[in-house]
């Protein structure tokens, strides 16, 4: 499985690097901003993407937008050390399907990935019966 | 009413209630107790280590004996700014303990680790302080400041409220300086 992995700090990425081969994923692609993001999500095909909100250049919240507007289905998480209820209802609106909250401990953060493969999986699948 | 978080002597806590009511900044207590916590969770999360709050103390400038200085801004209702000062010691030992591996000397990844402590220090709070406002407090990208041979002043007679706190990887300070907007 394929994952990209978006934040402006590196030692963002490389936590969550860490944490999502734990949940089974086998690639990690590294997008800096947002608009890196936008990029490399329509050239490939992801399995799942993991986005920081507050980041130069293109905000999380934008970049999201912008890869729902490419027609990509791929589940997007929020990785964000904002904690507020009202901005991470704007990003479930966005088109974000669940998020992580930093800082996180590594086993938590894994099963909550597991979770929402797991639940984008059978949602497709109930889509295509 | 003493803030729970708050435990400072008596004198020190009368005090710093004195000065707080006559900053022209009007900094609440309750302002302060978010980034407190955001702090001890972000140690004993990210870091698996316990920190120990030390005596709160109100300031107008930072002096020139901490090493590296990572700055956050906040906006909205709410305003101003929160800074995490470390000596170089204690920098390499968190970052070391999020990189599980020894880092001896501070570069760019020091660095930007430093900014995201203090980005998660900020944002840890952020929920608190969105709590019965109107406009929700943002966050600026954060700014790290590195050397021991500066001073920062604040022109505007803006009053920070110092925390320090020490920890197995070396003591460090937060500052916070916030107000909030009128009408807000």
């Amino acid at each position: 499985m394929r994952a990209l992995i978006v934040d402006d700090s590196r030692l963002a990425r490389n936590v969550l690097i860490s944490v999502v081969f734990k949940a089974g994923i086998t690639q990690a692609d590294q997008a800096t901003d947002g608009i890196e993001a936008v990029e490399m999500a329509s050239r490939n095909n992801y399995d799942i993407i993991f986005m920081d909100w507050n980041m130069p250049n293109m905000k999380g919240i934008d970049a999201v937008k912008a890869i729902r507007e490419l027609d990509k289905k791929t589940p997007i998480m929020m990785v964000t050390a904002l904690a507020d209820p009202a901005q991470i209802n704007e990003a479930l609106k966005a088109g974000v399907n669940n998020y992580l909250l930093k800082p996180f401990k590594p086993e938590k953060a894994a099963a909550k990935i597991e979770e929402t493969l797991a639940l984008f999986s059978q949602t497709k699948k109930a889509e295509i019966a | 009413m003493r803030p729970a978080a708050m435990k400072m002597g008596d004198n020190d806590y009368f005090t710093t209630v004195r000065l707080l009511q006559n900053s022209s900044n009007s900094i609440k207590a309750e302002y302060i107790n978010p980034f407190i916590e955001s702090v001890k969770n972000l140690f004993e999360t990210m870091l698996n280590c316990q920190v120990v709050r030390e005596d709160i103390a109100l300031t107008t400038r930072i002096p020139p004996t901490l090493d590296i200085v990572a700055l956050i801004g906040l906006s909205g209702c709410i305003r101003g700014n929160v800074a995490m000062a470390f000596p170089v010691k204690t920098a390499l030992a968190m970052v070391s303990r999020a990189y599980r591996s020894q880092i001896v000397v501070v570069d760019s990844m020091v660095i930007d680790a430093v900014a995201e402590f203090v980005n998660i220090v900020a944002g840890g709070a952020q929920a608190s302080l969105n709590q019965d406002v109107k406009v929700p407090v943002d966050l600026t990208i954060p700014t790290v400041i590195r050397g021991n041979r500066f001073q920062m002043e604040y022109p505007s007679m803006a009053a920070w409220i110092e925390v320090p706190f020490s920890s197995e990887l070396g003591p460090f300070t937060i500052r916070i300086s916030i107000h909030k907007k009128d009408n807000n």
